[in-house]
């Protein structure tokens, strides 16, 4: 079995619900050895949301905590504690990473913040992921996901153009936090490689869903436009939309050689062959982007006939067919299906002892040396003696004083 | 502040357009050389997309929005691929590089006989990341895949929209950064990797693939109860109420997310509201979802006599996650974007002075990633580039100029004014569809960009 890429590094994980869990989770499917430190009791939040197996909550069973906490062990430790706190400095000794989500100044107050940690431990990457970093006027406001997409200047122009911006769905904003998140300890490990030396990484979810903003402000700071929602239609060409068809929706894009163009004088246009009706290669409409952007309705009862009659599958097969790259929209369900994710074995299947045997999304990339793993998340505390017996050298008995003050 | 942490490595950088461009500019800011390859006469599409900016103005394309800010902190070449020649220097280049990036349909490569396994006779321990639609293997490989069509292709669409609506595309391509983190991620791990072997590695990265864990709340939920949830708008099952309400203004809105009875017993507070907290219908936690409808008609009373910054204030200061919808000119002015340098002003010899927003957010103590510089012209690095790491000769470099091997190609020789006739965009109509909120002419002066 081939090592994990991050089979030399140890991170101890603070951070709690998605957005750090995400980050530790990509370092963790990649061999990272991932403590993830919880609370006594009820342990990480996140282990209260949904999904659940029948909508019965408990706290093994939260498909949103098995997903993002897979190949993790699970300490429960009050690091707000005095005693908690030496525990978690034990385990800061022999760690490379630590990965924290509380509020900004929560870790200081606990004498836990860089400051009070990077003389002991030199090494440390020590990485702190909030609403809207540690610094700047609004370090100490609240966000989750939404409040993130909105100012991401993403928002204002998703949806339609005279209906209320509209987020991407899910809660995007914790995953893109949780990747940039992974970006920086990832930058910052390299560094100590060359340097010797850990740091202070600080993330802000805010600036990481802004982040993917591909033009909305580089419109305004290269010619002065304000872009709006408009629709699914996308600013530099029409079709580009998500449209009805015989059996749901089909992503319409004509691409860079759809419609009549010098490189198509002489022969059918892909269009025109899509919509089996040549004649349409005369029609205004399909010599001019401009007018197509302008005049969509007119281009969408074109469209029509042939959308409404034909399946996404029948479409896209002969769009793709035709060299037009046009897309599925499909469900969970779908997806699930899908003979392509099928064929490349990309969702995985994973026991658990408390949740049974689920399917999981799988490597979101394939390293051909350092493979991706598949493992399941921890069970709270699962690895409270391993870790402060195996490794730390505690006691057992240490460790039924310690559960009785509710300290683990 | 020390060096960066990837100061000393070169990535040969073959990708065009949004994913590719903006995960080697990640490359970039941490300190990597990043080489862009584009054809002599097939340059990056995006620098020939006309938007005010560059729409009849002398050489479009170095001014194209898009270009400049994908391409920022880069090198440019220009090398044919579908030549001979063109193939045997991109071979030298690679020898000399530690990351080759392309992101062609899965074919391409191996045509121009550049795919890994050829790659690797050149440099044995090159990491070659490899970005395509939906990977290099199984049925759909070889489709075409637009950024546009593989957010729904990864089941996001399907989840956003108005409820009861149709499902409806993020206003960007929203699987192309995601997908530009995990390369650069992936391209991280395997130097790291690199460094403690000797070994490269190849990396299979599908579009499709990398967005699905986004949404894998949904997915578990289908995966356990056979469900498929329906679109929720702004709307979540995790607080009530949440959503986008309309404030003074024109087109200003600010959302507002209430979890507990804590945060509901804030608002009401806050908005001076006290009668609300007493209605029984939102008494809890459940009478609150259940009459959301009804709370959404009560907030948007009181947001729509509101300044969006203002109420965004009011609201945080009280303990209640709230945000202003920002525009694009919104999040460049704003104090605390500013405050953190999410824009990095940078000079360009055509652009002049332009704020670019950074790529990887997370801020380092001992090392400042930042935007590293202007977008690069087409093929400026050209005689360093080959000169410097190929040894050839100025003559050598005339005959490959002569044979359309490198060179700019006919590119510079056609009028801006067909450039625009052909490609640009109708603004003017975009304003009056609603497509645009408007175009300021003054927009340097309101950035502070004027000299």
């Amino acid at each position: 079995m081939p090592e994990g890429a991050l089979s030399d590094i140890r991170v101890i994980d603070l951070s709690r619900g998605i957005a750090g869990p995400y980050c530790t989770k990509l370092l963790a499917d990649y061999g990272a050895e991932v403590i993830k430190v919880e609370p006594p009791g009820e342990g990480d939040p996140a282990r209260r949301l949904g999904p659940f197996p029948n909508d019965l909550p408990h706290s093994e069973r939260s498909g949103l905590f098995l997903h993002l906490n897979t190949n993790k062990k699970s300490v429960t430790l009050d690091v707000s504690t005095t005693s908690g706190a030496v525990i978690l400095k034990r385990l800061l000794a022999r760690a490379d990473v630590l990965v924290e989500s509380h509020p900004v100044g929560q870790m200081a107050e606990w004498g836990l913040g860089y400051d009070d940690l990077k003389g002991d431990f030199p090494n440390l990457v020590y990485v702190s992921i909030t609403p809207f970093g540690q610094t700047g006027p609004y370090r100490e406001y609240q966000a989750n996901s939404l409040v993130a997409m909105a100012m991401s200047a993403v928002m204002y122009a998703t949806g339609d153009p005279d209906k209320e911006p509209l987020t991407t769905g899910g809660t995007p904003a914790d995953y893109l936090a949780g990747e940039q998140c992974w970006l920086g300890v990832l930058a910052a490990l390299i560094h100590r490689d060359r340097e010797g030396q850990g740091q202070h990484v600080d993330v802000s979810m805010a600036e990481a869903a802004a982040s993917v903003d591909e033009y909305n402000a580089a419109m305004y700071a290269f010619g002065g436009a304000i872009r709006r929602r408009y629709y699914s239609h996308h600013v530099y060409s029409y079709p580009m939309d998500i449209l009805p068809c015989k059996d749901g929706y089909v992503v319409v894009i004509a691409g860079a050689g759809g419609f009549p163009s010098l490189a198509t004088v002489g022969t059918a246009s892909p269009m025109a062959l899509l919509l089996e009706n040549l004649e349409l290669d005369q029609h205004p409409l399909f010599s001019s982007m401009g007018d197509r952007m302008v005049r969509w309705q007119e281009v969408d009862e074109i469209l029509r006939p042939y959308l409404e009659s034909h399946t996404a599958r029948e479409i896209v097969e002969t769009a793709q067919a035709l060299r037009m790259p046009f897309a599925y929209v499909p469900t969970v369900a779908d997806l699930l299906a899908d003979e392509h994710l099928k064929a490349r074995g990309f969702f995985v299947e994973a026991e658990h002892p408390e949740a049974g045997n689920l399917t999981y999304p799988g490597p979101p990339f394939r390293m051909s040396e350092t493979p991706f793993r598949v493992g399941r998340a921890p069970l709270l505390g699962e690895h409270n003696e391993e870790t402060l017996v195996g490794e730390l050298g505690y006691e057992k008995e240490d460790l039924t004083i310690l559960r009785d003050r509710d300290i683990i | 502040m020390t060096s960066l942490p990837l100061e000393g490595i070169r990535v040969l950088d073959l990708t065009q357009v949004y994913a590719g461009p903006a995960c080697t500019r990640i490359l970039a800011e941490l300190g990597a050389e990043v080489i862009k390859v584009e054809g002599p006469l097939r340059l990056d599409i995006t620098r020939i997309l006309i938007f005010t900016d560059n729409e009849g103005l002398d050489m479009p394309h170095e001014r194209a929005c898009y270009f400049s800010v994908r391409n920022a902190g880069k090198k440019s070449i220009t090398l044919e691929l579908n030549h001979p020649k063109g193939v045997e220097m991109a071979r030298g280049l690679i020898a000399q590089s530690d990351v080759l990036a392309e992101a062609f349909s899965p074919r391409v490569m191996k045509n121009f006989g550049l795919d890994y396994e050829s790659v690797r006779q050149v440099k044995p321990d090159i990491i070659m990341l490899s970005m395509s639609g939906y990977g290099q293997e199984g049925p759909y490989a070889d489709y075409g895949a637009y950024g546009m069509g593989l957010e729904p292709a990864s089941g996001i669409s399907e989840i956003t929209g108005y409820r009861g609506g149709p499902p409806i595309r993020s206003g960007l391509s929203f699987t192309d950064p995601v997908t530009a983190f995990l390369g650069a991620g992936a391209v991280l791990m395997a130097l790291r990797h690199r460094q403690r072997t000797g070994q490269g590695q190849y990396i299979d990265l599908s579009e499709h693939e990398g967005a699905i864990p986004l949404i894998a709340a949904h997915l578990m939920d289908y995966v356990m109860n056979g469900r498929i949830a329906g679109r929720l708008g702004n709307r979540s099952p995790w607080a009530a109420p949440q959503g986008c309400y309309r404030c003074r203004g024109d087109d200003r809105w600010l959302v507002i997310s209430i979890q507990d009875d804590e945060e509901w017993s804030a608002f009401c507070r806050a908005v001076d509201h006290p009668e609300w907290e007493e209605d029984e219908r939102f008494a809890d936690v459940l009478g609150r979802h259940e009459h959301h409808d009804e709370l959404d008609e009560l907030i948007e009373e009181w947001t729509r006599e509101q300044d969006h910054l203002e109420a965004f204030h009011l609201l945080q200061r009280a303990g209640v996650k709230a945000g202003p919808v920002f525009d694009g000119k919104d999040i460049l002015l704003d104090p605390h974007f500013k405050e953190r340098h999410h824009f990095d002003i940078v000079e360009h010899p055509l652009l002049g002075r332009r704020p670019i927003n950074r790529q990887l957010v997370a801020n380092f103590d001992r090392f400042e990633a930042s935007v590293p510089g202007p977008a690069p012209l087409f093929g400026q690095h050209n005689k360093e580039v080959f000169q410097g790491l190929l040894g050839l000769s100025d003559e050598e470099l005339a005959e490959l100029e002569q044979e359309n091997v490198i060179g700019p190609g006919p590119i510079t020789e056609i009028p801006p004014e067909l450039w625009s006739e052909f490609l640009k965009l109708p603004f003017e109509q975009f304003l009056e569809m609603g497509a645009l909120r408007a175009i300021e002419p003054d927009y340097k002066q309101q950035l502070g960009l004027e000299d």
